[in-house]
C-alpha cells in the first residue's frame, strides 16, 4: 500500500546517526563507523539508527557574516556551532538578539531554499 | 546684473539648500579624504575631472560620467533644480564625485556616484555622505535610488537594504529611468548609518585648507596612459 | 631514499584582475616565464611531466580539462599532463604530487603550474563558489561560508587568548607593506594602523565581513597563476639549467574532520600540525631552523593560529609576537614577506605555487629591495585547504 503520510504536513527535521553495534552517534552521517568499522548502507539503513537532531544545546562560537553569498538579500546573518547533551555538535543561523559564548539555546529546524536548487533544511538556533 | 524676462522662464524654481557640513575621513591607506560641497564656480574644474571617463565603457564609467558631465552643467547654467554636488578630495586632487536633486522637502532623487580613485572604497564613502546629505541634513524623508552597474546596485540593495518599489511604477520612479525605482527612506538609513556612514567635523584647519582649491587628477587607474 | 628534487625555474603573473583572459593563457604565461627563467623554454618538449593546480575552473570559467589545455597553449604535445585539485591548497599539492613524480624515479623534469580565474563572476557568486568546499548538508546548506568560519575561529581564539582586533589589522598593515614591494601582488597600496584600526572612522573604514573579521582581515578575490620547474637534482640533465637549484628538503600533507564542528578541539588546526611535523621530518629540521614562512592568512587569524600549529610560537602567544615586530621583514622570524594571502591576493588555485615562487625568490636573493630577508637558509609554506580539512607543508633550503 501506499504512505499517505508523505503528503501531509512537513515538518523538516535533521537526522543524526547511530551505530548499533557500539553506540557511538554522528552527525553528519559517515559511511563506515569510525570506531568499530561497521559499514551504511545508505539504500536499507542497516546496522544503523537515525534520530532527530533538535532541542537543547550550548552555543560554542558565533559570527555576524556581512557578505552573504549569491541568492542571500539580507543586510547580515548571524551563524554559531552549538553543542547538544548527547555531545554531538552541530552548525546552523542564529537568531539570538545578544549572542554569547556558552548560552544555552533551542535548536530548530526550518525548510530555506536561499541556496541554489531544491529547498533544504537548516538549524535554526534560538534562545 | 537682473536675469530677462526669457532666462526668467527657463529657470527652474530653486530652493535654498542647507549647506552640507564638510568632513574628513581617514582612509585605509591613511591618505584623507575631504568631503565637502562643491561650489557652482568649480563646475570647470568637475566637467575636466569627468569628461575623461566618458571614454571608458568598463564598470559603465561612461554612461555614468556621461549623465553627470550633463547634470553638472545643467545645475551650473541653472536647468537643473536644486541639485547638489559632493567631491571628495585627496590633497586637493578630485578623488570622487557624487550628485543628486532635493526635490521636495519629503523627496530626494539620487542621480550619481563617480569614484576615480580606486580601492579605498571611495564611491562607498561618498553615497553615503550623499545619503547623509539627502536624510539627516536636508531632514527628507526618502531618497529614490536607481543605478547603471548591476553589481553595484545588488551592493547598495543589499547593504541599504532598499525598499523595493518597483511594483507601483510608474507612480513611483526615478527621473533617470534605468530599472525599477528603489527607495531609502529614513528608517532604512537609521538601520545602516552607523556601519555606513562616518567622517570627522569640524574638519581640521590644515585638511580643510588643502581642500581649497580643487585639482583635476592627472591620472586616471581607469585610462592607462592618460594625458591631459 | 635520496632522489633530490630541486627548483631551477619560477614563473608569476601579477595577481588581480585577469578575468577578460582565459585561464590556460594565464596559466601559460606563468609557465613561460618559470621555463625561461630556467633557460629551458626551447626544450619544454622534453618536460616528463605537467602537473596542474586548480580548483574550481569549471564554476568559475565553466571550463573544465585545464591541464590538456595547458599543454596545447604551451604548444608542448605530448607531454603529459594532469589535474590536481586540494580546494585552496590545489597548488601546494600540486608541487606535492610533482616532487612524488620526481622522487619516485618516473620523471626527471616536472613542470608545476597553479592557477585560477575568480573574477569572471560577481562577488556573491565567487563566496557561494569557494563555499561548495563545505560539508553539502550540515555547512553549505546552512547558508555557512569560509568567512563564516573565519569569523567564529577569531571569535574563539579571542575570547580564550585575549588577541584585539587591533592585532589583526596590525597583521594587514604588515602584510601591506611587504606586498606594497611585491611587484606581484594584487594590492600594491600600504594601509596605516591609524586608519583601520585606531582612527574614529576605523569601523565605517575597515568596515566588518564576518564579526570579529574586518575586510582588512580578510584576502582579496584574485586571478593569476604561478609555476615551477622541478628537476632530479642527481640526473644529468640538472647540469643544463643556469641557476642553481633550490631544494625541496620536505613536502607533506595531512587531513581533518570536514565538518568543522567535528574537529576534537575547535581551536586546533591538526592537519596543519600534522602536515609541518612530517615536513619537519622529512627535512631533518626542527621550527628553529626555519629562517621565513609563508603560511596561508586567507583571514588574518590563520596567519597566528598557523604559526603556532607549526611551532614557531607557543600556542596563543603568536600575536604578542607580531606587536614586537618579530614578523617583520627584519625581524626575527619574517613572516608573509610576499605580502600574504592579504596583499599578494589568493588565486584559490595558485597561490600554494605562488607562495613556493616567494620561498624561491627569497632563499636565491631574488626579492625586490626591502623586502629581501637577509641571509635565509630554510624557507616554509603552509598552504590551506578547506578550512583547515587538508593541509599542505613545504619546506625549501638553499644548500
Amino acid at each position: 500500500m501506499i504512505d499517505f503520510s508523505m503528503y501531509g504536513a512537513k515538518v523538516p527535521t535533521i537526522k543524526a546517526y547511530k551505530c548499533l553495534t557500539c553506540g557511538t552517534v554522528y552527525y553528519p552521517a559517515p559511511m563506515v563507523c569510525g570506531k568499530c568499522s561497521t559499514r551504511r548502507d545508505p539504500v536499507t539503513g542497516k546496522g544503523w539508527e537515525t534520530f532527530d537532531l533538535e532541542g537543547s544545546c550550548e552555543l560554542l562560537t558565533w559570527t555576524r557574516v556581512w557578505n552573504l553569498p549569491e541568492g542571500y538579500t539580507k543586510k547580515y546573518l548571524l551563524f554559531g556551532i552549538v553543542q547538544f547533551e548527547n555531545g554531538l555538535r552541530a552548525s546552523g543561523q542564529l537568531e539570538v538578539e545578544d549572542p554569547r559564548i556558552g548560552m544555552k539555546l533551542n535548536a530548530t529546524v526550518k525548510e530555506s531554499d536561499e541556496r541554489p536548487g531544491n529547498p533544504v533544511n537548516v538549524f535554526v538556533f534560538r534562545e | 546684473m537682473a536675469i530677462d524676462e526669457m532666462e526668467k522662464k527657463l529657470r527652474p524654481p530653486q530652493i535654498l539648500l542647507k549647506p552640507y557640513p564638510s568632513k574628513v575621513i581617514t582612509l585605509a591607506s591613511g591618505e584623507k579624504m575631504v568631503v565637502r560641497e562643491a561650489r557652482r564656480e568649480e563646475t570647470g574644474i568637475l566637467l575636466g575631472t569627468i569628461y575623461p571617463l566618458i571614454g571608458v565603457p568598463s564598470d559603465f564609467y561612461d554612461i555614468v560620467a556621461a549623465r553627470m558631465y550633463a547634470e553638472v552643467l545643467g545645475w551650473y547654467r541653472y536647468r537643473v533644480a536644486n541639485e547638489f554636488v559632493l567631491v571628495g578630495v585627496i590633497d586637493g586632487i578630485i578623488a570622487g564625485i557624487v550628485n543628486s536633486r532635493h526635490v521636495s522637502s519629503k523627496l530626494g532623487m539620487s542621480l550619481h556616484t563617480l569614484a576615480i580613485k580606486r580601492g579605498l572604497r571611495v564611491g562607498a564613502q561618498l553615497f553615503a555622505a550623499k545619503m547623509e546629505n539627502h536624510i539627516d541634513v536636508l531632514g527628507e524623508e526618502e531618497v529614490y535610488i536607481v543605478a547603471e552597474s548591476p553589481n553595484g546596485f545588488k551592493r547598495w540593495m543589499i547593504e541599504y537594504q532598499l525598499e523595493d518599489r518597483s511594483s507601483q511604477y510608474p507612480e513611483v520612479r526615478s527621473e533617470l529611468g534605468g530599472v525599477p525605482t528603489y527607495v531609502l527612506t529614513r528608517k532604512l538609513w537609521d538601520a545602516v548609518r552607523e556601519v555606513k556612514c562616518t567622517g570627522t567635523r569640524p574638519v581640521p584647519e590644515k585638511d580643510l585648507k588643502s581642500a581649497e582649491k580643487l585639482i583635476m587628477p592627472s591620472e586616471y587607474v581607469q585610462i592607462p596612459g592618460f594625458k591631459r | 631514499m635520496a632522489i633530490k628534487v630541486g627548483i631551477v625555474g619560477i614563473g608569476h603573473t601579477r595577481f588581480g584582475n585577469s578575468s577578460e583572459y582565459d585561464l590556460a593563457d594565464v596559466m601559460a604565461y606563468a609557465a613561460t616565464d618559470a621555463l625561461q627563467d630556467a633557460g629551458f623554454l626551447e626544450r619544454r618538449r622534453e618536460i616528463d611531466q605537467v602537473i596542474v593546480g586548480n580548483m574550481a575552473s569549471g564554476m568559475f570559467c565553466h571550463q573544465s580539462g585545464v591541464a590538456s589545455s595547458l599543454i596545447s597553449r604551451m604548444d608542448m604535445e605530448p607531454v603529459p599532463a594532469e589535474l590536481v585539485e586540494n580546494g585552496p591548497a590545489s597548488g601546494a599539492s600540486a608541487i606535492k604530487i610533482g616532487y612524488m613524480a620526481v622522487a619516485s624515479g618516473m620523471a626527471d623534469i616536472v613542470l608545476v603550474v597553479g592557477g585560477e580565474i575568480m573574477r569572471k563572476v560577481s562577488g556573491w557568486e565567487a563566496t557561494d563558489l569557494v563555499a561548495t568546499i563545505l560539508h553539502s548538508e550540515a555547512e553549505y546548506d546552512m547558508g555557512l561560508t569560509l568567512p563564516a568560519f573565519g569569523g567564529m575561529f577569531t571569535r574563539l581564539y579571542m575570547e580564550k587568548y585575549g588577541l584585539t582586533e587591533r592585532d589583526l589589522a596590525l597583521l594587514a598593515v604588515k602584510n601591506h607593506r611587504n606586498g606594497a614591494k611585491n611587484m606581484y601582488a594584487h594590492i600594491q597600496a600600504p594601509c596605516t594602523i591609524e586608519a583601520i584600526a585606531d582612527g574614529p572612522e576605523a569601523a565605517v573604514v575597515n568596515t566588518y565581513v564576518a564579526e570579529p573579521l574586518r575586510m582588512y582581515s580578510t584576502c582579496p578575490v584574485s586571478d593569476g597563476a604561478a609555476a615551477l620547474l622541478l628537476v632530479n637534482m642527481d640526473s644529468p640533465k640538472a647540469r643544463d639549467f643556469k641557476k642553481k637549484p633550490i631544494r625541496i628538503a620536505g613536502v607533506a600533507s595531512a587531513t581533518d574532520t570536514h565538518c568543522v564542528h567535528n574537529r576534537k578541539d575547535p581551536l586546533r588546526l591538526e592537519a596543519v600540525r600534522l602536515a609541518a611535523e612530517k615536513a619537519y621530518k622529512m627535512a631533518d629540521l626542527g621550527p628553529k631552523d626555519i629562517s621565513f614562512a609563508e603560511l596561508h592568512d586567507a583571514f588574518s587569524i590563520l596567519e597566528l593560529a598557523i604559526s603556532e600549529e607549526v611551532g614557531f610560537f607557543e600556542r596563543g602567544k603568536s600575536f604578542l609576537a607580531v606587536r614586537k615586530g618579530e614578523t617583520d621583514i627584519d625581524g626575527r622570524l619574517p613572516i608573509n614577506t610576499s605580502g600574504g594571502l592579504k596583499s599578494k591576493g589568493h588565486p584559490v588555485g595558485a597561490t600554494g605555487v605562488s607562495q613556493a615562487v616567494e620561498l624561491v625568490r627569497q632563499l636565491r636573493g631574488e626579492a625586490e629591495e626591502g623586502r629581501q630577508v637577509r641571509n635565509p637558509k630554510y624557507g616554509m609554506s603552509v598552504n590551506f585547504g578547506g578550512f583547515g580539512n587538508n593541509v599542505v607543508a613545504l619546506i625549501c633550503a638553499k644548500d
